[in-house]
């Protein structure tokens, strides 16, 4: 719990997580704003005289989805920025020998260090996703729930990330490191990867090749299908491939123990 | 008892790029005394740092064994007896004095909230920061940081504490507070382990030292026999002694040759020495005072390391 709570408290010194708070705070504001003008109230006023509540749930549902797409996308830039230090900042020399000293396993340390990084991005992310989804339901009255969801998964791909950049912080003690091969998998390597089957009939002939695109693939988190599953299910629109969850989970749950087995050897 | 036992230990940094090893500990075997102060010595890059390391498992052993009150030093629960203040110690800046010792307080494993602030306070007190709790540590001098780290190091009250380079940073008023803080904890049974480059300091305090250098154990044993010049006693006499009664001595024993009212005699043996104390007596002269005579812990420390980078 210690070591969760000190990962908190340094989130909370560090500017960039008031940054984050911030823009999210500046966010609502602006939704609180845009919801107050008098021609968008007249428009919710006749929406909601209106009869056909299923096509209001609809346009509702699309205003949800429309934010959830650069929420995404934003919210995990700004939680993979925020949380790359966390690790190289406990490896220093002087820090490390400290905690290693004390009557803790390395495995309750890396593990307190995780779920320290986890809350603060949780919290940063619901905050922004609870208070959006509470304007809008309390506006339309129309409450759709499954919008919510997606501060779970927001926060489990921010999760996955985080063991990416724990993983290159205990290789590197890099911070600068981590934070880029995880933008690299984020922007570049998943959302290439994810059109592999375009890339493979166009570019690539050799069957080794396409052997190759699709082990990368399979070895790589699938966050931008995971990005359209998240979109999915704020649409409430049902998901026919959970695939990308399940192998991404696996890669997590690998990353993660090859992380603990070698923080566990690693001489400071 | 022993509060730490090793036995053939052996650290070996393997670099992954090229095929030079660094031997950081060479087979060394030493046991420290509960309830003593020890100081480990050894120029820079002796293997100090590296042999407290593999003790508190911040770095493995590559080859022997060590315990700590019995306990293999694998097991991780035994660093609940145990404080230590790592040379170069980082605390987290955007914490207070009082935080830090809260945060390594519960790392430390103490549950009890009312037990962890009277620790706080105690300590606090102790190392002369009470009145700087409340300051975020950013603020905070070189020394004042030392005097954190010492409470830090005491804040779980371990029955071992390893220190190094306690005093680094410390002014000299400050470095007498930390002495008698020590002094103090081992009258209360603790057991210190104490790494330090003031070797005035450490013949201070410690009642046994040992002195690596370059990984390997070049000397080990109590100060007052490591520094004890052989079988050489100054012996003062009364300063108003007769230039008369001088020469009379000097017949008695060509230990006497060139004597004054203070001289050195070198014996064979303790019966020689009580010999010419008895033919000084008998010859109606007052001995002042008479001491063994004994070289600086800084003086054999120099020769021996001197003496081992010789031999290689």
């Amino acid at each position: 719990m210690a070591i969760i709570g000190d990962t908190f408290r340094e989130a909370i010194s560090r500017k960039v997580f008031i940054f984050f708070f911030g823009i999210s705070t500046f966010v609502i504001i602006l939704f609180f704003l845009f919801f107050s003008l008098s021609s968008v109230e007249g428009m919710i006023g006749m929406m909601n005289l209106s009869e056909d509540k299923n096509s209001i749930r609809s346009i509702i549902i699309g205003i949800q989805v429309f934010i959830i797409g650069p929420l995404y996308a934003g919210g995990l830039f700004l939680s993979i920025f925020s949380a790359s230090s966390f690790i190289p900042n406990m490896l220093e020399k002087g820090t490390i020998d400290l905690l290693l000293s004390k009557p803790i396993s390395r495995l309750t340390l890396l593990i307190g260090k995780f779920l320290g990084g986890t809350l603060i991005v949780l919290l940063n992310i619901a905050y922004l996703v609870f208070a959006i989804w509470l304007m809008i339901s309390l506006k339309f009255d129309i409450w759709n729930l499954e919008f919510l969801t997606t501060i779970i998964l927001i926060t489990y791909i921010f999760m996955i990330f985080y063991i990416l950049m724990m993983f290159i912080g205990i290789l590197t003690q890099s911070s600068i490191f981590a934070m880029i091969i995880s933008y690299l998998v984020f922007f570049i390597f998943s959302p290439i990867l994810a059109y592999r089957e375009n890339i493979t009939t166009s570019l690539i002939t050799s069957s080794v090749g396409k052997f190759i695109i699709n082990v990368v693939y399979y070895i790589i988190p699938q966050t931008s299908e995971l990005g359209g599953i998240t979109l999915d299910i704020a649409a409430g629109v049902a998901v026919i491939n959970w695939i990308p969850l399940i192998t991404t989970t696996i890669w997590g749950i690998v990353m993660f123990a090859s992380t603990v087995y070698i923080f566990q050897r690693k001489n400071f | 008892m022993f509060a730490i036992q090793v036995n053939s230990l052996t650290k070996v940094y393997k670099s992954f790029f090229t095929s030079r090893n660094i031997t950081a500990v060479k087979d060394l075997t030493l046991s420290v005394e509960q309830g003593k102060i020890f100081g480990l010595l050894g120029p820079n890059g002796a293997g100090k740092t590296t042999l407290i390391k593999v003790l508190l498992n911040i770095c493995f052993p590559t080859s022997g064994r060590a315990t700590i009150f019995d306990t293999d030093i694998f097991d991780y629960r035994i660093k609940k007896r145990i404080g230590y203040l790592p040379e170069n110690h980082k605390y987290p800046n955007y914490l207070t004095g009082e935080q830090v010792l809260n945060y390594f307080g519960k790392l430390s494993g103490i549950d009890d909230k009312i037990k962890l602030n009277e620790s706080i306070s105690t300590n606090l007190e102790l190392v002369g920061m009470a009145k700087w709790r409340k300051t975020k540590i950013k603020k905070y001098s070189k020394g004042m940081m030392q005097r954190l780290g010492l409470a830090q190091a005491l804040i779980s009250d371990p029955d071992l504490i390893f220190l190094d380079e306690p005093t680094d940073g410390v002014d000299p008023i400050g470095r007498k507070e930390i002495r008698d803080i020590l002094q103090n904890l081992k009258a209360q049974g603790k057991t210190i382990f104490l790494n330090s480059h003031l070797l005035s300091e450490v013949e201070m305090i410690t009642d046994k030292v040992a002195i690596l250098n370059k990984g390997e154990l070049i000397r080990e044993g109590n100060v007052s026999d490591l520094t004890q010049k052989g079988m050489e006693y100054q012996i003062i006499l009364d300063p108003n002694v007769s230039s008369d009664k001088l020469e009379e001595l000097k017949k008695l024993s060509h230990h006497f040759k060139n004597i004054s009212y203070k001289f050195n005699v070198n014996v064979a043996n303790t019966d020689e020495l009580n010999e010419l104390i008895d033919k000084i007596r008998n010859s109606g002269v007052m001995i002042e005072s008479f001491s063994a005579q004994k070289t600086s812990l800084e003086d054999l420390f120099i020769n021996l390391i001197k003496e081992s980078d010789k031999k290689e």
